[in-house]
């Protein structure tokens, strides 16, 4: 059987890495006692993964942790015993168990929430506007390693819509953002692409990005939890 | 006070979890009374791979209404940022600035991190200089290691602590919060006045240094009543007695020695010449095996860790290792939990003890023949044969093993060329079993030399340190010698350890040029991609200071050293006397292979040995031999005989009773 847990990279841990982050779920799997598999061979590992990988800086209420284990236990108890092995920052908000054979929640993923908030109050309602309204904005993306390799994205094809909300001192950006077999777009790029095409200056370092949701799709392009049972924190 | 790194400060630098904290495991008390920053002078990392720390963090804050909280050095491109916007330096629990805390624990583990401490301070908006703190200034107190000669720092810090830090610690702030609580009586003066009577203080303000015409130390003297002449270190008498954490912090990010350390025993008694770890941290006091096992299962737990390292100065001289090794890899194998060792003795045993844990099998074996030539092993009193060393590959082959690295140092005392191309040679030979036990070729062979700083409170304190030439020019012979195929050979420039050198046997007056140093942009000098040289050289010139005085002079023999009224407690005569045996190239035996030596620790500290082999020396059955706990109650552990600190040499009949 495999649990799969919805958990939380929240404000105090939100500069932790990847793979930090993926280290440190291992270790309070390993602290929680829960009867994890390993694999075979002279250097075992346990058997666990995460449905997509955060950038550094982006809070989260939306992690997926996916374990096999050797031996049925209950979910609820599973999550409770879980909780207590997380540190600051990381929380246990839903548990659904599943066939060991179930396909794995990384290719389940159809898209992602997003809220992104930055202390600048320039005129951003044009923008947003034409953005919306447009049948494709593009993006020119730096291949990390090759660095004349330049990727051109429709962005449009990712996030088909934002809307905004501007506050006295800060403009509150939402949006969905589609998750497919190839990848995805990273939320900041969204701001670099605002800046680029329609000529605002959001300060993009400064922005407060967080992932609200992550969750599955159909064909009809209906949304799906990524999980069939909710856990209610306490 | 602004203390918040905001986004786009954690977003532009690198490793941006090291500023933040919230690890688990780790214990934030918002109200306590008293509160120590334990600051470590280099990265997170780094930092966080102390063991000193780990056990001081969750001694400390066991204590009611007493926090420990800690605190590393930000990198370069962190200190810009802060810089920029005004940003102090706090503590990672309860983002304390240091100005904000009551105390400031700095330990000194290498002398090139002592600039990081200044900038640290200044950073946490503490006044740099001892001299400057006001009444709301929190008091900066050192340890660890360096603290046996901590007079290049003298005008930094306000007091030291010498040697363990288990039962002293406690005892200082607890002293602190008396003072406190009775609503501060004298000011800072009063506090030290109080503080300097707990055994092991030292108050650097409490003595003044003079010099002779030729600048050596002509005496180093109490300038107050209350103060001891001399103060001696403080050890733990039986280290199954204290805590040791069984809970420590778990980091997010990879550290150094990202790992469970579980440590074996206290102090080395193999007595190499060089080896400073070996003397100061004397004697051997070894752990129960059955309490070992009870606080690796408990750190597995509260960790969640898969590797337990066995540490110790020389673990594989454990008395009960091979038991306890098959009882420990027997306890976690299901649990898949790996166990290993940090480094290996040049025998067949270590090389079975090796098989045994997993851990080291991924890299290849390393020995430590630490030199190249039987003649310069005598020197340094490695007590290793090349036939052992021969030995040991020929077992490490035997068992699938194809690499090896071998450790050696060059600049020892004594050195000649021919000794330093032995280093190459030992190498060739290492290959040779090789082909000779497999019958193929192929063997790699990995060869690191570094540049030997002498140490205080070594045999080798007295002897000059190679100049930066000698230095290039050994490299060079080595860097010839080793064009073999299968062969690499490891070295750093001999600039850092020029520096290290003049730090390590320093005196006060070095204070200056590490103020100025600081102040032209010195910190991280123990990187090489950050340390400058050249501008080192000109802050000590531009102090007058000279450091070919304190590093490559061969020091008298009745010289006195800035650093004697600090004891380790290990006797001057018999430090002389290893120095005479080590020119005449003569063996001292372990003291747990034979009898006493006679570097005093035992019987100045009225702490035996402790060697669950029954192997060592029991000086607690000497005639007149008084405990630790009797020195205590007799006040006699504050300042031990001067006369054991006499000056000089032996006589004839050898090593010093």
């Amino acid at each position: 059987m495999k649990l799969r847990f919805q958990i939380t990279k929240e404000k105090e841990i939100r500069f932790i890495s990847h793979l930090e982050y993926v280290r440190t779920i291992g270790r309070a799997i390993r602290r929680a006692k829960l009867p994890a598999a390993y694999s075979q061979g002279f250097n075992p590992h346990m058997k666990y993964s995460l449905a997509s990988a955060l950038g550094v800086g982006v809070v989260s209420y939306a992690e997926f942790v996916e374990l096999e284990l050797t031996e049925p236990m209950n979910p609820l108890e599973a999550a409770e015993a879980f909780k207590k092995a997380l540190p600051r920052g990381i929380r246990v908000l839903a548990v659904d168990a599943v066939e060991t054979n179930a396909p794995a929640l990384m290719s389940v993923a159809g898209g992602a929430e997003y809220r992104v908030t930055v202390p600048w109050t320039g005129n951003v309602a044009d923008a947003v506007e034409k953005f919306n309204s447009a049948d494709e904005v593009f993006f020119e993306k730096q291949a990390p390693k090759a660095k004349e390799k330049v990727k051109r994205i429709d962005v449009k094809f990712y996030i088909p819509e934002i809307s905004v909300v501007q506050r006295e001192t800060e403009t509150e950006l939402h949006f969905h953002c589609r998750i497919t077999h190839n990848g995805s777009m990273k939320a900041v790029n969204l701001l670099n692409t605002l800046n680029e095409q329609y000529g605002l200056q959001i300060p993009v370092e400064k922005a407060d990005i967080e992932r609200m949701d992550l969750y599955r799709t159909d064909e009809m392009g209906n949304k799906w939890p990524m999980l069939d049972s909710l856990y209610e924190q306490g | 006070m602004n203390k918040e790194l905001t986004i786009d400060m954690l977003a532009a630098v690198k490793k941006p979890a090291r500023y933040t904290g919230g690890e688990f495991g780790s214990i934030f008390k918002e109200d306590a009374e008293v509160r120590i920053a334990l600051a470590f002078p280099d990265v997170y990392e780094v930092g966080m791979s102390y063991l000193g720390f780990k056990i001081l963090y969750h001694l400390v804050n066991k204590m009611e209404g007493i926090a420990a909280e800690r605190i590393y050095a930000p990198w370069i491109d962190m200190e810009r940022l802060m810089r920029e916007r005004h940003v102090v330096l706090t503590t990672l629990e309860t983002k304390k600035a240091l100005s904000e805390c009551d105390l400031v624990g700095f330990t000194l583990q290498y002398e090139l991190s002592y600039t990081n401490i200044l900038n640290m301070l200044d950073l946490g908006g503490v006044s740099v200089l001892a001299k400057d703190r006001g009444d709301d200034d929190p008091f900066v107190v050192v340890g660890g290691p360096c603290v046996f000669n901590p007079e290049p720092l003298a005008d930094f810090f306000d007091f030291a602590i010498l040697g363990e830090g288990e039962e002293a610690l406690p005892e200082v702030l607890t002293c602190y919060r008396d003072w406190k609580r009775e609503g501060r009586p004298g000011g800072r003066p009063g506090f030290l006045h109080r503080v300097v009577q707990v055994p092991g203080v030292y108050v650097p303000s409490f003595y003044d240094v003079t010099y002779n015409e030729d600048n050596t130390v002509q005496s180093v003297v109490p300038n107050n009543p209350d103060t001891p002449p001399t103060v001696t270190k403080r050890v733990v008498a039986d280290l199954n007695t204290v805590d040791f954490p069984t809970a420590p912090i778990v980091p997010f990010g990879e550290i150094v020695h990202d790992r469970i350390m579980l440590e074996m025993f206290r102090g080395c008694s193999r007595g190499c010449r060089f080896c400073h770890a070996g003397m100061v941290y004397r004697p051997v006091r070894e752990r129960r095996p059955e309490i070992l096992r009870e606080l690796a299962h408990k750190q597995v737990e509260n960790t969640g860790y898969e590797e337990i390292s066995l540490v110790s100065l020389s673990t594989a001289d454990y008395s009960c290792l091979g038991p306890f090794l098959d009882d420990m890899i027997a306890d976690f194998k299901d649990k898949k939990v790996s166990v290993s060792l940090p480094s290996l003795r040049i025998d067949a045993f270590s090389v079975d003890v090796a098989k045994k844990v997993q851990a080291v099998r991924k890299s290849g074996l390393t020995f430590a023949p630490e030199a190249g030539s039987q003649r310069m092993r005598n020197v340094i009193n490695k007590g290793v044969t090349e036939e052992d060393l021969m030995h040991a590959v020929s077992a490490a082959f035997e068992n699938g093993w194809k690499k090896v690295k071998l450790y050696f140092m060059i600049g020892l005392p004594g050195e000649t060329d021919e000794d330093v191309l032995a280093i190459a040679q030992l190498a060739r030979k290492v290959q040779w079993k090789f082909k000779e036990i497999t019958g193929q070729g192929g063997c790699q062979v990995t060869v690191s030399a570094s540049s030997f700083v002498p140490k205080p409170y070594t045999a080798f304190q007295w002897a000059p340190q190679d100049t930066l030439e000698e230095i290039r020019r050994k490299q060079g012979l080595l860097i010839e010698a080793t064009r073999v195929k299968n062969i690499t050979f490891q070295y750093h420039d001999g600039q850092t350890s020029i520096m290290e050198g003049v730090f390590a046997r320093g005196d006060r007056r070095l204070g200056k040029a590490l103020y100025l140093a600081w102040q032209r942009g010195q910190r991280f000098d123990g990187w090489a991609d950050v340390f400058n040289f050249e501008r080192w050289q000109r802050a000590l010139q531009d102090c007058g200071l000279d450091p070919a005085f304190y590093s490559h002079r061969l020091r008298g023999e009745q010289e006195v050293f800035p650093w004697e009224h600090l004891q380790p407690a290990v006797n001057r005569a018999f430090l002389a006397s290893e120095y005479k045996k080590a020119q005449q190239e003569m063996l001292t035996k372990d003291c747990r292979q034979g009898s006493c030596n006679g570097c005093g620790v035992c019987q100045r500290l009225g702490v035996p040995v402790m060697d669950f082999g029954n192997r060592a020396y029991d000086a607690s059955k000497e005639k007149g031999f008084a405990s630790l706990g009797e020195k205590m109650a007799g006040g006699d552990n504050r300042s031990y005989s001067m006369s054991t600190q006499h000056p000089g040499l032996p006589g004839k009949e050898g090593d010093a009773k």
